[in-house]
């Protein structure tokens, strides 16, 4: 019977069936999980880039907001729909008033792409918060973007200096080495060992605030 | 053969890493954290014994023709199975292996031992079979990733060992590094262990 035409035919499909249903069942299960995970921890992510203008605008501190999500999240921020604008975009209300922008950016690091949430003030033009979302550097070298002390450095940053060249907006910065310490705002301090991936960070947000200081900052002085 | 015998062979004399080079893509990658190089172990321990176990109990009526179609299938789901657990319930970690737990499925251990033991022994043995074969493989895992996080991190499973006095040694957390330490495993077992002559 084995050597039959048919017999393998449906012992396979017999087979897939029976696998595919033992899968399909396994996954129906963890789904929920899976997706509860992955939102909150984007919106986590989200809420900690907003926190310090939510914070600044409002009562309380930046810890006391991100200890609150998910209420903090629901009350301060909101998805903004712009079918124009190829990001997504958040921003942060207090009191009816937009309080600051978040911004879901992308680049090239040395392995393979990397995402990022920048928060921005309104008029589009300082870095408050950088939170790094996913990246696939070498763990130990250019994972370290993740650390706190390289994403600091962007905190409050005024990004966008030159508001009125066509070409680019942003500053042009010097990488120095991380045991250093920056003499002027034009220094940044590089991950030890991951001169490449420092780079891509910083061309990623030039890249990115080119193309959104392009995109929102002149509507917001159109509006001035 | 006895039971233990059939451990023994698959988790050492037959190491799949150290005597028969298999699996080694995942060794190399995997190896820069213990926690990761255990999880990754538990998943392939996991993944060899239910398709060893699953790949003997239909050995008889499964068709010669499509045979390594039905033992790839089934490694892939078990494969698969690990990646869902592990993304709903130990989502830090899953992060962290990145793609090398869906990589299991073409780890040559898993359809090595498919090949040449689960498709010829009873299910229990093969499922003993299994144990040993990914028993093997984790304590390899284990031996390079404890001298490449505590060289490149100054830990051990995350816990800080050396002190501030200590400089991490980048090498350590590099590709490069793997293909060092598993070599001089290699060299010492065949040398020390097989009596291995140059």
């Amino acid at each position: 019977m084995k050597d039959s035409f048919w017999f393998p035919i449906v012992f396979m499909l017999i087979i897939v069936l029976i696998f595919t249903g033992i899968l399909s069942v396994m996954y129906r299960l963890s789904e929920s999980k899976i997706e509860a995970y992955l939102t909150e921890t984007y919106e986590r992510r989200i809420l900690g880039t907003l926190a310090q203008a939510i914070a600044d605008a409002d009562a309380g501190s930046a810890d006391d907001i991100t200890a609150a999500y998910p209420e903090s999240f629901h009350k301060y921020v909101q998805s903004m729909e712009d079918k124009g604008f190829e990001r997504k975009v958040y921003r942060a209300v207090v009191h009816d008033s937009t309080v600051a922008y978040c911004f879901e950016i992308g680049g090239k690091g040395l392995w393979g792409s990397m995402r990022a949430l920048v928060s921005t003030s309104t008029d589009f033009r300082t870095i408050y918060s950088l939170a790094i979302v996913d990246q696939q550097e070498t763990p130990g070298l250019g994972a370290r973007i993740e650390e706190e002390w390289f994403l600091d450095q962007f905190r409050n940053r005024l990004f966008v200096v030159n508001p009125d060249s066509s070409d680019d907006v942003t500053q042009k910065y010097e990488f120095i080495a991380e045991a250093q310490s920056p003499v002027n705002d034009s220094q940044l301090k590089r991950v030890t060992g991951a001169t490449i991936t420092s780079d891509s960070v910083i061309k990623m947000l030039q890249d990115e605030f080119n193309y959104i200081y392009k995109y929102y900052g002149t509507k917001a002085n159109e509006k001035d | 053969m006895k039971k233990t015998e059939i451990f023994s062979i698959a988790a050492f004399k037959e190491n799949s890493i150290w005597r028969q080079i298999l699996g080694i893509c995942s060794a190399l990658a995997v190896t820069n954290l213990m926690m990761n190089s255990l999880i990754m172990g538990l998943g392939v321990i996991f993944s060899l014994a239910l398709s060893n176990f699953t790949i003997s109990l239909i050995r008889n009526w499964t068709p010669r023709s499509v045979r390594m179609m039905v033992q790839t299938l089934i490694i892939a789901s078990y494969v698969i199975i690990v990646d869902v657990f592990l993304k709903a319930n130990l989502p830090e970690i899953s992060k962290q292996l990145g793609p090398y737990v869906g990589l299991i499925i073409t780890n040559c251990i898993l359809m090595g031992r498919a090949e040449a033991f689960a498709s010829q022994n009873s299910p229990i043995d093969s499922l003993i079979d299994g144990i040993g074969a990914g028993t093997g493989y984790t304590l390899v895992l284990l031996m390079i990733s404890f001298v490449r996080e505590l060289f490149g991190f100054g830990t051990i499973f995350g816990f800080k060992v050396l002190g501030s006095w200590w400089t991490n040694w980048s090498i350590m957390v590099m590709a490069p590094s793997a293909f060092f330490l598993l070599a001089i495993l290699i060299w010492i077992i065949n040398t020390h262990y097989y009596k291995a002559k140059v």
